[in-house]
């Protein structure tokens, strides 16, 4: 085939050859006898042909016409852009929030060079690097032209010396990180080479755009002076852009510093960067030119293998993975493909309804326009046509459609937006009407204009010429029409029936949640998060600085008990140890379980009110020079003792030739994480034999803990101004906001559910009232002739009722089937009953409230002016 | 006598070999060459006209008529020649071709 000429796409460019063309068919047709040339016109017609883009002709006219025909139609115009609006627009929420949780590509040049190498053991997946086995993997390596590594820690920041120190989200980060990332500081300068040689040499900063506007109030002067962070002067050196929001997808952090800084920042701990034990970094590289991800796990394959024959003891059976990044953040958090595959279900399936709403309202009119196609075809326009001009009008419609469902997308995404974690440090999902929303929403409006306009254009393009063209009468292609409408309708009440089950399940789980006991009191307890390591304190000396803060705040009026945990229930901010229980038989390959725990001291479990089942408590003669000692769960010893006394059984924590510890007590399980978990083992170990420096410290109130809210504060304040104080809030506050988030989460299903009920309502009660007064006739007669009101209601209700409980019928068998997988992980723990009774009872009624309202009108009709109706 | 798919577009080049024809001349001209064997429809003429021009294998140009009357006149481009040569000698090896299978007429050989 030849390319056609792109000139001819204009149409002036067209009609001046238009004219020269029928200039010289008149002079030729003068020169030859009469009719000795043929026709003249075809040979004109034909001639067009080779311009290519005729066509456009012919869609400009018919985009004329459509837009003509809908306005003529408001109210189908009306009924088909609202269902698709919210249809669409609940897709383009949704995907917005999945956006922002997993796909969004990280915000850096060219992200799609970008992978993930992490290390991957028996145990664990994705794990953290070393900062050894990261220096030789940089040195050695050539599938990367660059490989950054970075870790994001908490620390307590103060922009002056005198300001008293903030937790804030920060990153360390190695030398190359904004080189190769391709991150230009919006003021002042990157790090350079060198400064990441030396530990502790660079104390230097690069300020996060968001801090740098909201604390320093966007002064391009801040850089070159020095704010203080854990205790430690740092200068600034310059502010990151603005479209640099971080690795995370949730957190932004505040600052950036090198990596060669932790050790100064991190006191007690041995230098880090030298510790080939301490995996927890972050590394990313870009591909180098000619590499693909297949080269790269090939040679960190060997290179892994390297690292294992030469630190045995640190990289034993620790393979080093590079996985694309939308890989990794799955790996790292399955629970958001699921929320996320979950409401993409949803949502897909009340767009479906959406569209059959529209699909249906289609194959009505096609019956009034009957007559008009069949003139059109008669007249010659092929059937291609017919189908180009109906699908420019559902184009027409579905753009409508699109642009209002930004207005519904972008009211959804202000209610998702609420979603908060229970600490001080902010989630920011950054859901904005952005580029690939719009991209999104027009796929969407696209793809569903497809899905309605298809199936009614290819079946109005088949009337059957005669009849339509006779009368207006039901000929046969009208009566599949109404086949076709049953199916749709039936098809659309049994989606909304397996939205329905789901939401209920949720809804009825989350009552479940909140109506039970989570394991531990939360009332008369407020808590506060201190980092004295912030201050640079040894575990030694955070240990006195602990001391004296509980004998400050036992002695405060109104405090009943002090209790010290390094990580609460329901907060973020969970801690975890590795196990090697005594007699467990791990999976081949495996010589460690990583579970929850952290340590408590004393008075915490009498705090909570966490029941102790059998043993004893931590108590005073658990010091750091006594034998070791930890308290587990009962979920604990019944995964890894079952059927067997767990008391006086001990545990190896870290390693094989870790300390071992011994069982003297289990504790009753309660909720750590989410409220509706599964149980999951927990260890607790005392605090005096596991010094910590970030911990929570909790008190025990008699009356309103808010009251001691400030009393704290100066507390902390008293014992030393220049510790950070974090999360300061009543223990119900972390119990609130968690179960906030499964509000919003459970409102957004519920909306969902709603959405699609009502979408499937609306079709039912169009298509009831459709068939009542394409039946006027019919039912005027039947009352001619001694048919009571009674009967006629009967008769149009029986007709709604038919597909009302197909609907239904084939919608619990498609709940049986998904209900299952949407209501899987840990999300709701609904109950039979709702989805077996309650749901379809409540769709019935609605059902019959739709078809109610026409069959009142179909009763009420007077006999003799429907006998006369046409 | 009908012609083979794409001869058409052979037989307009080859005319306008002799010098710029208008759409009307050409076909006059390739009927008598042919000796009035090859009458083709100006109904397939004018069409193939335009594609030839849209490929660039002819141009044309508003002229005088030998009656004095406006007409538009096509000439052959360099590529068009070129075209020529090239479907000239493809045409003889298919007739060169369709000859050695043909071979003499055994209608007549028997008789």
């Amino acid at each position: 085939m030849n390319w056609p000429n792109l000139k001819y796409i204009f149409p002036s460019r067209r009609r001046a050859e238009e004219r020269e063309m029928l200039e010289e068919l008149e002079a030729l047709a003068a020169m030859a006898e009469p009719g000795e040339l043929g026709n003249l016109t075809l040979a004109a017609e034909n001639a067009r042909q080779t311009w290519h883009f005729t066509t456009f002709d012919g869609t400009f006219a018919d985009l004329r016409y459509a837009l003509r025909t809908l306005r003529r139609q408001p109210g189908f115009v009306a009924v088909a852009v609202i269902s698709l609006a919210l249809g669409i627009g609940a897709n383009s929420a949704i995907f917005s929030f999945a956006d922002a949780l997993l796909f969004r590509p990280l915000p850096i040049a060219h992200p799609g060079e970008v992978l993930n190498v992490s290390n991957s053991t028996p145990e664990n997946a994705s794990e953290g690097l070393s900062y050894p086995d990261y220096r030789d993997l940089r040195a050695s390596n050539h599938s990367f032209e660059g490989l950054v590594a970075y870790r994001a820690p908490q620390m307590g920041v103060s922009l002056s010396s005198s300001a008293p120190p903030q937790m804030r989200m920060t990153m360390m980060v190695s030398d190359n990180f904004f080189n190769v990332l391709g991150i230009t500081p919006a003021l002042g300068r990157a790090f350079l080479d060198e400064e990441g040689k030396i530990p502790g040499r660079d104390p230097i900063a690069i300020l996060g755009y968001d801090f740098w506007s909201t604390q320093c109030g966007a002064d391009p002067s801040v850089v070159g002076r020095t704010l203080r962070l854990n205790g430690v002067d740092f200068q600034i050196v310059g502010v990151a852009p603005e479209s640099f929001t971080g690795m995370e997808q949730l957190f932004r952090p505040a600052l950036f510093v090198p990596l060669s800084m932790w050790g100064r920042l991190s006191p007690g701990s041995e230098n880090p960067v030298e510790d080939r034990a301490r995996h927890d970094l972050a590394v990313k590289g870009r591909l180098a030119t000619g590499a693909s991800l297949q080269s790269a796990q090939a040679e960190f394959d060997a290179l892994g293998r390297n690292l294992e024959r030469s630190w045995p003891r640190t990289n034993l059976n620790r393979r080093v993975a590079v996985r694309t990044e939308i890989k990794a953040r799955i790996q790292q958090t399955p629970f958001r493909l699921i929320v996320v595959t979950m409401l993409m279900v949803l949502v897909g399936l009340v767009l479906i309804i959406a569209c059959a709403n529209v699909a249906s309202l289609l194959l009505a009119r096609a019956r009034a326009r009957g007559r008009e196609v069949a003139i059109r075809l008669s007249i010659g326009a092929g059937r291609l046509r017919l189908v180009r001009q109906f699908m420019i009008e559902s184009l027409v419609v579905a753009l409508l459609a699109g642009v209002a469902a930004l207005g519904v997308a972008s009211a959804a995404m202000r209610f998702l937006s609420t979603l908060q974690v229970p600490n001080d440090i902010p989630i920011v999902l950054g859901l904005a009407l952005d580029s690939r929303l719009l991209t999104f929403n027009l796929c969407a409006a696209l793809v569903s204009c497809v899905l309605f306009g298809l199936a009614p254009a290819l079946q109005s393009s088949r009337t059957e010429l005669v009849p339509a063209l006779k009368s207006g009468g039901l000929s046969g292609g009208a009566r599949s029409r109404v086949i076709g409408r049953n199916i749709l309708v039936v098809g659309q009440i049994a989606l909304a029936m397996v939205l329905l089950i789901v939401s209920a399940m949720y809804v009825d789980g989350l009552r479940w949640i909140i109506g039970s006991n989570p394991g531990f009191r939360t009332d008369h307890l407020i808590s506060m998060g201190l980092d004295p390591g912030a201050r640079r304190y040894t575990p030694a000396q955070a240990h006195d600085f602990y001391r004296d803060l509980s004998a400050r705040i036992h002695a405060l009026p109104g405090v009943r008990s002090v209790a010290l945990a390094e990580a609460l229930p329901y907060s973020y901010a969970q801690t975890s140890v590795a196990v090697l229980p005594e007699g467990f038989q791990f999976p081949k390959g495996q010589t460690k379980a990583t579970v929850m725990g952290g340590a408590i001291d004393e008075n915490y479990l009498p705090a909570l009110r966490i029941e102790l089942l059998r043993g004893r408590p931590f108590g005073p003669a658990d010091r750091a020079a006594s034998p070791r000692v930890a308290i587990v769960n009962e979920e604990f010893a019944k995964v890894y003792w079952p059927n067997q006394n767990a008391l006086g059984k001990h545990i190896r924590l870290n390693s094989p030739d870790g300390p071992p510890v011994e069982v003297v007590g289990i504790a009753k399980t309660c909720r750590y994480l989410f409220p509706s978990e599964a149980p999951r083992p927990y260890v607790y170990l005392p605090y005096e034999q596991n010094q910590r420096s970030r911990m929570a410290l909790i008190a025990e109130t008699f009356g309103d803990p808010t009251a001691l809210a400030a009393p704290l504060r100066e507390a902390v304040h008293a014992a030393d101004p220049d510790v950070p104080v974090f999360d300061l809030m009543p223990v119900a506050t972390y119990e609130t906001r968690v179960i906030s988030n499964w509000r919003v989460f459970l409102q957004m299903v519920t909306a969902v559910g709603m959405l699609g009920l009502i979408l499937a309502m609306v079709g039912l009660y169009g298509l009831i009232s459709y068939s009542v007064s394409r039946r006027t006739q019919e039912i005027g007669l039947r009352m001619a002739v001694g048919a009571s009101r009674e009967d006629v209601l009967r008769l149009v209700l029986r007709q709604g009722l038919i597909l009302a409980f197909t609907g239904i019928a084939i919608g619990s068998a498609l709940a049986a089937l998904l209900a299952p997988v949407l209501t899987s992980g840990s999300i709701g723990q609904g109950t039979r009953y709702v989805a077996t009774f309650a749901v379809p009872l409540a769709l019935l009624a609605v059902s019959l409230a739709a078809c109610y309202l026409p069959a009142r009108r179909a009763a009420r009709l007077d006999p003799i002016r429907a006998l006369r109706h046409e | 006598m009908d012609l083979l798919q794409g001869t058409l577009d052979m037989l307009v080049l080859r005319t306008l070999l002799f010098g710029p024809l208008h759409g009307y001349g050409i076909a006059k001209a390739i009927r008598s060459t042919s000796n009035e064997a090859l009458d083709i429809e100006f109904g397939s003429l004018y069409p193939a006209l335009k594609r030839l021009e849209m490929k660039g294998l002819i141009e044309s140009n508003w002229e005088k008529s030998e009656l004095n009357r406006r007409a538009r006149y096509y000439r052959l481009t360099q590529s068009g020649r070129e075209q020529l040569h090239a479907e000239h000698s493809k045409w003889a090896e298919f007739v060169n071709a369709i000859g050695l299978v043909m071979g003499k007429d055994p209608g007549k050989a028997e008789g």
